[in-house]
This record gives structure tokens, C-alpha cells and sequence, in this order.
């Protein structure tokens, strides 16, 4: 362990390594405050930049931008009650209230501690508990890993969002849309339909940025413009009273964000609802909640920076992504040449604890960034959307291009943009379907060899019981949370004459998002 | 029924039909190969199915589902936006209430059928048009790109988009094409050497 600790700093201290994770915070921060740039989005607009970066560098600075938009999505919530991202949206519930009673400087204050402390401690637990995962997983084979990515499609289905119908069909249109083009391991070429630039299959950045960048921006022209921004803020100081109230949210915040974010799918948005939920439970003060309450900031803000952090559990060590914008990374590492898993714990010990590492120093930045200097950035959200959108279709294309050198591309990211604004217009998540495309492949590889093993048969998925108890537990997460939103409908007295499965799905869509 | 349940609907159509023809195409392809192990159609035809049969289904829940209930995310957040009747996020006439989906917070006033105003003063209609205009606009940059450049087109997109759909004062919006076109070229062309078609014009 303490070697590769040392193994790390010694790699994320390098100047270049350092450098590339300020631009990283820095540009994560700008990226989580603007609405309508979430983490996603940024990631996958960013990875042609990383193209020419060593594969470490590349990957500190798409985790730097990650993790920072975590802090950065805060700002919005609570001084125009936007969520820069969805894993903020609880925090506008206080924390706007705080901003409207003058206390906008703790709010940010106790959110930027808060994500500091939650980010440190699961950061420990990251590196306590993925290398021992991944050994055990070193020892899988097909078999166990066909089983592992059933398991991480249906969780990503069962919390991304939207009704358990609509999470299905679109991780089957992932895995579909990954089909295009030549097999591997087969000759034959797949719904090409003569062209040869679908030979190769499509393209994985070009899809994210067409989803993400340009279905967004579409999705927020027809949206309209936001409210008018006023930032009224004398300073970032907080009382030793706040500091104290805080500490039992940010812990508890810590916790649940962490045990959540392990989950493969179930990301920081849940995180933070349930940090607030539980908090407004156990609280003395109740009452303040909704009204400003600083715990119901911290709680929250805790949790969404854990379960990030959380989420390079699955995604490093088992190579199933924890949230949509690990997906994209994961796409990222497949983009730099790396084969996502468990063996990269054994093969590139400089690259993981070298990432790892850097966000100890990422989170140390943006502790310092964001303390002295919210209301700086607090400015940049006067940039009118009317400029803003046009630059980030520009950025799109030209990234797009940069990666393939071919128009094609471009074509791809607007025909994928149309598609990411539908499914945002119709509520049909993205989550899967990213999945869905990233897996496709690994998938169809283990369905093969599993199949090979079995010569035919994939009852083989049966008689190993590493996998019989990963699909259990796949089987126990479709069919529990249709059991527990059963009682929790009864126990309400308020809801008890809703219908349950709607309520469920409803529930889904929301707490998802 | 609103534009967006409609449009759900034709999703799952488009959705159904698509995933049925590569269901179709996958098994063209061969399911299995010889000795019975699975061949190259086997997860088209499988991920074909699957979509075809959850559309089918999201299609049925889409025509009994009604609208109006209470999410979990309120349920844990113990947060109704109105206690007593039918419970509605993101209520258009109540911004303030305890919203819970970044759609609902982004969108206080925009539905799909009414004339929601925004800040700018645009109604839906004319947001709508914006849309569409935009996404011709892209067309056209597009197909401009083999006569003036890839630059060019974009840093005309992008000053056309503000003054014309936007409605920026036209200095500021020419400033702000040209820089973030110089910004582009430092970055791609003269850093990482991409080699942006230039077009008929030849000139960057």
C-alpha cells in the first residue's frame, strides 16, 4: 500500500502531471457552474484535447474536471437556485434559502469544506477497497465477467432514471449501436449498410459529444433563458457555530454518498437526496429545514463528492463504469489504448495510483479555488447563453474532427445531437445507453468465450458460484425496489390510493436524474 | 395528451420497428455458428430483440400511465409540492416550491403547449422556431465547410447565431466569433496539427 502511495505522488507530483490537474479543477469548476455543462458533457467535449497527452496526464485532467464540476455545480444551486449539475439539485432546497437570508458566503463555505472532508475520506476508502476488489476479480473469467456486466447493466437500468421499460430498451440500443461494423472475433461486417466509414464501427467520443454537448444545447435553446443572476455576497466566512452543525452532516453525508456510489449506476445525484432525506430526519432541527438550513447544504454536498469518488470503485476495478460520466472516462481509457479492469490494478500501477493520487492534490485545489474565490466565478455565469452555446457547438464539431480527421465524425455528432435532444425532450435516459454502447463489445467477447466454454451452452453461467451470486444479486435489485416502493407506499397514508408501479417508475425518473 | 406523451409514443414506434429490423438483420447474419456456439448475429439479434420488446412495452405503459404522482425523490425529501391534492413537480405557477428533477428547476415556465415567456421575452413558438433554425443553420455550416473551411464556417455560424437567432448587438457578437475562432485555431490547428479541411477558399 505505501508503495504505491509513493509509487503515486511520485507520478502526480511530476510539474506536467500537476499543471494538467489545476487546468482540470479549474475547468471542472467552470464547467459544473455553467447550467447546461454538466461533468458528461465536459469529459467527453475535452477527450480530443487529452489526445496528445500521456494516457496518466490525460485521465488526471478528465478526473480533475469530474470531480471539480461536483464543486462548481454548487454555486449555481445556491445563488440562483440552478443546479449546474443534477447530483446539486438538493442543495438548492437550503442553500438558495441561505443565499436569499445573506448567508450565501457560509452556504458555499460549508458545501466547499464539506465536499473536501467527504472527498478525503472516501478517497481513503477508494484506495482501501479497490485493489483488493480488483485481485478478486483478477481471477474471473468470462464466465464471472459476462455475469459482472449483466449486473452493471442492470443497475445502471434500476437507478439511472425513467421507468425500468424505457432504462432496458435503451442499454439494448447501447449494446445495439455497438454492433455496427466488423465483430471482433467474426469477419463479418454488421448494419454497414455499404459504407465504409461504418466499418469501424461508431465511434464512441463522437456519440458522448453528440449525446451530451449538442443534445444538450438544443435541449436548451427550446428551454429558454434562464433567470436573471444576481450574486450579492460580502464574504466566505463561517462561524464557528455553522462549522460545528456541520460536522455531524458532512460525516453521516460522507457515508451514504460512499456506500451509494459503489453501487455501479446508482451515482452522487442519489447520493444526495438520501443524505438529505436522512439528515432532515435525524436533525434537532427539523424545522429549519427548507428555511435555510446549513446542515441541509452539507449533508448533501458531502455525499455527492463521495459517491464521485465512489465511483471509480466499479470503474477501476472491475471496468464497469459507477455513473454516466465515468462511462465516458472508461471510454477515454479504451480511447488511450487501456483495456478497463481489474488487470490494470497488475499493468499500469503508475497510471491508477498515479490517478488516484492526483485527486488527493485536485480536491487540496479546488478547496483552495473555491473557498476564496466562489463569487470570482460566480461572474462567469453573466456570459449570455446566446454566445455560449454557439462556442460549445463549435468546440463539438472541431473536437469531433480533431479526433477522426474526417467529416464523417462531424456528421455523427449531429445526427447523435439530434438523438440526445429528443431523448432529453422525452425523458429517456442517457445513462444506459452509454453503457450499453461502452459494454457492447467487452460483452459480446465474454458472450463468446462463455459461450465457447459451455460449446454452445450458457447454462456454464450457472455452475460457477461467483456468478450465480452476482445475478442473484442482479435479480434482488429488479425485483426489491418494486417490494420495498411497495411498503413505503403503504406506510404513507398521503400516497396510499396512488397506484405503485407508476409511482415507482415516476420515483425512478426523478431520484435518478 | 401533450407533445410530450405523443412524442414518447412515436419514440417507442420508431423504437419498436427499429430493434424488430435488426432482430431481422442479426438473424441474417447467424445466430450460431457451427458446434452450436453463438455467431456474429447472436448479440445483434439479441440487443435487437430486447429493444423491440421494451419499446412495446414502454408503449403500453405509456397509454395507461398518468401523470401527477409523487416521486421518490419527494418521498425521501419529504418535500410535496402541494400536500393535499395531486402532486406536481416544478409547478409553473409556484417557482419557488421544493422542485426536484433539474428539468422541472430549468424549465419553471416552459411547457409544451402553452406560450411560456422567458426572461428574454421569447414565447414556446418562437423558442421552438430558434430550434429549428439553429439546427438548419448547422446543416448549412456543414455543407459550407467544402467551400470556405471548417473555420470559417463555424466562426460565421457562430456570429450569425448570435446576431440573427440571438439578437446580439452585432460588434460584440463579431468579437466574440473571431476570438473563439482564433482560440480554435491555437489550439487545433497550430497545437495539436489537426488539419481542418479548408475548402474551395484555401484559406485557413
Amino acid at each position: 500500500m505505501l508503495d504505491n502511495l509513493a509509487l503515486g505522488f511520485s507520478t502526480a507530483f511530476t510539474p506536467e502531471n500537476l499543471l494538467w490537474c489545476f487546468i482540470g479543477v479549474l475547468l471542472g469548476t467552470i464547467i459544473g457552474l455553467m447550467p447546461g455543462l454538466g461533468s458528461t458533457t465536459g469529459v467527453a467535449i475535452l477527450i480530443p484535447l487529452t489526445l496528445t497527452l500521456e494516457p496518466v496526464t490525460a485521465l488526471i485532467m478528465l478526473a480533475g474536471i469530474y470531480y471539480g464540476a461536483q464543486y462548481g455545480g454548487t454555486i449555481t444551486s445556491v445563488l440562483i437556485s440552478t443546479p449546474g449539475e443534477a447530483a446539486s439539485v438538493v442543495t438548492t432546497l437550503d442553500g438558495y434559502q441561505m443565499a436569499k437570508n445573506g448567508k450565501a458566503g457560509s452556504a458555499l463555505a460549508i458545501s466547499a469544506i464539506g465536499s473536501f472532508v467527504a472527498a478525503i475520506i472516501s478517497l481513503a476508502l477508494l484506495m482501501w477497497l479497490a485493489p483488493p476488489l480488483a485481485d478478486l476479480a483478477l481471477n474471473f473469467g468470462p464466465v464471472q465477467n459476462l455475469a459482472i456486466m449483466i449486473l452493471g447493466l442492470v443497475i445502471v437500468v434500476s437507478f439511472a432514471g425513467g421507468s425500468l421499460s424505457r432504462g432496458l430498451m435503451m442499454a439494448a440500443a447501447g449494446l445495439l449501436i455497438s454492433t455496427v461494423g466488423v465483430a471482433t472475433g467474426f469477419s463479418d461486417a454488421r448494419f454497414t449498410f455499404g459504407s465504409i466509414n461504418l466499418l469501424s464501427g461508431i465511434p464512441f467520443i463522437e456519440v458522448m459529444i453528440g449525446l451530451f454537448a449538442v443534445g444538450e444545447v438544443l435541449h436548451q435553446i427550446r428551454r429558454g433563458a434562464d433567470a436573471p443572476i444576481r450574486t450579492r455576497f460580502r464574504d466566505m466566512v463561517i462561524s464557528r457555530g455553522e462549522l460545528k452543525r456541520s460536522a455531524g452532516p458532512i460525516l453521516r453525508g460522507s457515508g451514504i454518498g460512499f456506500v451509494l456510489g459503489i453501487l455501479p449506476g446508482a451515482g452522487s445525484t442519489l447520493a444526495s437526496f438520501m443524505a438529505y432525506g436522512i439528515e432532515k430526519r435525524v436533525s434537532p432541527r427539523k424545522a429549519m429545514f427548507g428555511k435555510g438550513a446549513i446542515e441541509g447544504v452539507a449533508a448533501p454536498e458531502s455525499a455527492n463528492n463521495a459517491a464521485a469518488n465512489a465511483n471509480f470503485v466499479p470503474t477501476l476495478a472491475l471496468g464497469i463504469p459507477g455513473g454516466g460520466t465515468t462511462a465516458v472516462l472508461l471510454g477515454a481509457f479504451t480511447v488511450y489504448g487501456l483495456q478497463p479492469g481489474p488487470r490494470l490494478f497488475e499493468t499500469q500501477p503508475t497510471l491508477i495510483w498515479g490517478l488516484l493520487v492526483s485527486f488527493f492534490i485536485g480536491n487540496v485545489m479546488l478547496l483552495v479555488l473555491n473557498l476564496p474565490l466562489a463569487p470570482v466565478f460566480a461572474q462567469m455565469l453573466r456570459i449570455p447563453y446566446g454566445y455560449l452555446y454557439p462556442i460549445i457547438l463549435l468546440t463539438s464539431f472541431v473536437g469531433a474532427y480533431s479526433v477522426s480527421n474526417n467529416m464523417f465524425s462531424v456528421v455523427l455528432v449531429l445526427i447523435f445531437g439530434v438523438v440526445g435532444w429528443i431523448m432529453k425532450e422525452l425523458d429517456l435516459p442517457m445513462a444506459p445507453l452509454v453503457l450499453g454502447l461502452v459494454l457492447g463489445p467487452l460483452f459480446e467477447k465474454a458472450l463468446v468465450q462463455t459461450s465457447a466454454i459451455g460449446q454452445g451452452s450458457f447454462l456454464v453461467l450457472l455452475q460457477s458460484p461467483i456468478s450465480v451470486g452476482i445475478l442473484l444479486f442482479a435479480a434482488a435489485l429488479m425485483v426489491g425496489p418494486k417490494i420495498a416502493g411497495r411498503f413505503a407506499v403503504r406506510r404513507g397514508p398521503r400516497v396510499a390510493a396512488t397506484d405503485d408501479a407508476e409511482t415507482r417508475d415516476h420515483a425512478r425518473e426523478e431520484a435518478g436524474r | 395528451m401533450t407533445a410530450v406523451h405523443r412524442g414518447g409514443l412515436a419514440a417507442s414506434a420508431v423504437l419498436a420497428a427499429i430493434g424488430s429490423a435488426a432482430l431481422v438483420g442479426g438473424l441474417g447474419y447467424g445466430v450460431t455458428v457451427e458446434g452450436g456456439e453463438i455467431g456474429p448475429g447472436f448479440l445483434p439479434a439479441m440487443a435487437g430483440g430486447l429493444v423491440a420488446v421494451f419499446a412495446v412495452l414502454d408503449l403500453v405503459g405509456r397509454l395507461r400511465r398518468r401523470p401527477d404522482r409523487p416521486s421518490q425523490a419527494e418521498l425521501i425529501l419529504d418535500t410535496p409540492s402541494r400536500p393535499d391534492d395531486g402532486i406536481v413537480l416544478g409547478d409553473p405557477l409556484d417557482p419557488g416550491a421544493p422542485t426536484t428533477s433539474t428539468q422541472s428547476i430549468h424549465s419553471p415556465l416552459a411547457t409544451d403547449d402553452d406560450d411560456g415567456v422567458d426572461i428574454l421575452g421569447r414565447t414556446q413558438r418562437q423558442r421552438n422556431r430558434m430550434l429549428a433554425v439553429v439546427l438548419g443553420l448547422v446543416v448549412v455550416t456543414l455543407a459550407m465547410v467544402q467551400v470556405v473551411g471548417f473555420l470559417l464556417a463555424f466562426v460565421l455560424l457562430l456570429f450569425v447565431v448570435a446576431v440573427f437567432v440571438e439578437h446580439r448587438r452585432v460588434l460584440p457578437s463579431a468579437l466574440v466569433a473571431v476570438a473563439a475562432g482564433v482560440v480554435t485555431y491555437a489550439i487545433f490547428v497550430a497545437l495539436l496539427r489537426v488539419p481542418l479541411p479548408q475548402g474551395l477558399l484555401g484559406l485557413i
